[in-house]
């Protein structure tokens, strides 16, 4: 019997990758926005692309987030990817400031403008600016795999305890990886992770992530 | 660290690959499907899709294209070609796309770089920007796009155009229609512009290096990388595995991702060789896996 996941579907991005990638790794995925069947999942993901908005606004305010914090609450295992890991936390700097799920302390900040990539040895031109977002292959701290990044805001865990992996763009070094309880959050997208990224999702399933 | 990307690109007319694909182990080498899922087993960091067909039937069948290659790969896959209107950008994410590439499309309309930004997101619209190097003393942005001789290169009427002391650098103008229209539009203040309108990428075609294998057109890349606050990919010119690291060194263009088509497509190099060589220059890369 498939392990039958439930697949938030609240208008935070293509779901069809993430849909795809559950599959792969022996999921039965149910794609939903109905609050009853979010607060009765027995596993719960919640993906997500984008920003911070009036659209998340409505979501943690709405039927929605009570149903999301229902089944976390209940203990069922929750995976939140980049979007729908940082709406696990208080908040965000994004869009003039915007309120999070409030499951896990800390909130979402900005990458600061102006860092830069130092010079290779014996190379005397000007440092390469990094960009904003950060996107691409990133390696994680301390398990040392690359995993696809798109992002602006990068989350503050207040708890050093919920954070399994760390990954560092210039000068900020971020939660790549979230752990709590029943909890699991990832700032990279592991659906886009190749290899990786399917191996992170299979381990989610087989509760290794505990 | 963040590691520079390298992105395989397909040419896609009427469902096929354009130029044909030289692999070994593949049935059919002209299938895009076939050729995406293969980049997608060896590491490639993301998959470009570019629909270079002019007829409507053309057009659906790259949809459909798109919604097969997006089934098959566990990378994000960026399309482009064709795009003019919002329905277009939904059509193809719609379809799996994960970002979405708008040529001239945004010089004719750049209010749609503004409407597609704002309602999906810049992280999903990349402006792919196709530049030409006017020769200097000629560098009129507004004339039709002339036939630049390539820098180095000896013209009909003499000796190599060489940027005189007084000119400060070359200057590049922005074409449009697969290079076919000049559109007065200076590269690097297009490329603030489209970035300030919502871009979150740029991918950057020197159209005099397409297709030659002779690299990158470094200069302007590195401009546009530094000018810019968004990764930029370089494209156009690629014949061996040092363009690309030319293309991504400090110094060199210093761009964020690497594109190139024939150098992956006629079985040349692997996306691992290709790995492995620019680790062994020092570029940060994600190695492939075995």
């Amino acid at each position: 019997m498939p392990r039958q996941v439930v697949l938030l579907d609240a208008g935070l991005g293509n779901l069809g990758s993430v849909e795809r990638a559950l599959a792969q790794v022996g999921a039965a995925v149910l794609r939903t926005s109905d609050p009853e069947v979010v607060a009765a999942a027995r596993t719960l993901v919640v993906p997500g692309q984008g920003a911070f908005g009036d659209h998340t606004d409505e979501i943690v305010a709405g039927p929605l987030g009570d149903a999301i914090r229902a089944a976390i609450a209940r203990r069922v295992p929750f995976l939140g990817i980049c979007l729908g890991m940082q709406l696990l936390f208080e908040g965000s700097d994004e869009a003039g400031g915007r309120r999070g799920l409030g499951i896990l302390p800390g909130r979402a900040r900005r990458f600061p403008e102006g860092m830069t990539e130092p010079p290779p040895p014996g190379y005397d031109g000007p440092s390469r600016p990094l960009k904003i977002p950060h996107v691409g292959w990133n390696d994680v701290s301390p398990e040392g795999e690359h995993y696809y990044f798109v992002h602006s805001y990068y989350v503050e865990a207040a708890e050093a305890d919920h954070v399994r992996w760390t990954c560092t763009y210039g000068d900020v070094t971020f939660p790549a990886a979230v752990v709590h309880e029943n909890i699991v959050g990832c700032q990279f997208h592991p659906e886009k992770s190749q290899r990786a990224g399917l191996r992170f999702l299979r381990a989610f399933l087989l509760g290794g992530w505990k | 660290m963040l590691k520079r990307r390298i992105i395989p690109c397909l040419d896609v007319r009427d469902g096929r690959v354009v130029k044909g694909v030289h692999f070994g182990g593949l049935r059919d080498a002209g299938d895009p499907v076939a050729a995406a899922r293969l980049y997608d087993e060896q590491g490639a960091d993301e998959i470009c899709l570019l629909d270079i067909t002019a007829t409507a039937e053309g057009r659906a069948t790259f949809v459909d294209v798109v919604r097969q290659v997006a089934a098959q790969i566990f990378c994000p896959l960026t399309v482009g070609g064709g795009v003019r209107r919002r329905s277009d950008v939904a059509r193809l994410l719609d379809a799996g796309a994960d970002k979405v590439a708008i040529n001239s499309g945004a010089v004719i309309n750049p209010a749609l770089v503004e409407d597609v930004a704002a309602r999906y997101g810049r992280q999903c619209i990349v402006a792919a920007v196709d530049v030409r190097r006017l020769p200097p003393r000629r560098a009129h942005p507004g004339s039709p796009a002339p036939a630049a001789p390539a820098p180095g290169e000896p013209t009909p009427d003499g000796p190599a155009p060489q940027p005189s002391e007084h000119d400060d650098a070359p200057v590049y103008e922005v074409v449009i229609q697969g290079g076919a229209r000049g559109t007065g539009l200076e590269a690097v203040a297009w490329c603030e512009t489209v970035v300030r309108l919502g871009a979150g990428e740029i991918l950057l075609t020197s159209m005099d290096r397409d297709g030659t294998k002779r690299g990158y057109d470094l200069d302007i890349t590195r401009t546009i990388s530094r000018a810019v606050p968004v990764p930029v990919i370089a494209s156009g010119g690629v014949g061996e595995l040092a363009h690309l690291y030319e293309g991504l060194a400090t110094g060199g263009g210093e761009a964020d991702a690497a594109l190139a088509a024939s150098i992956f497509h006629f079985g040349l190099h692997t996306i691992p060789e290709a790995k492995r060589y620019l680790a062994g220059r020092g570029i940060p890369v994600r190695p492939s896996s075995p």
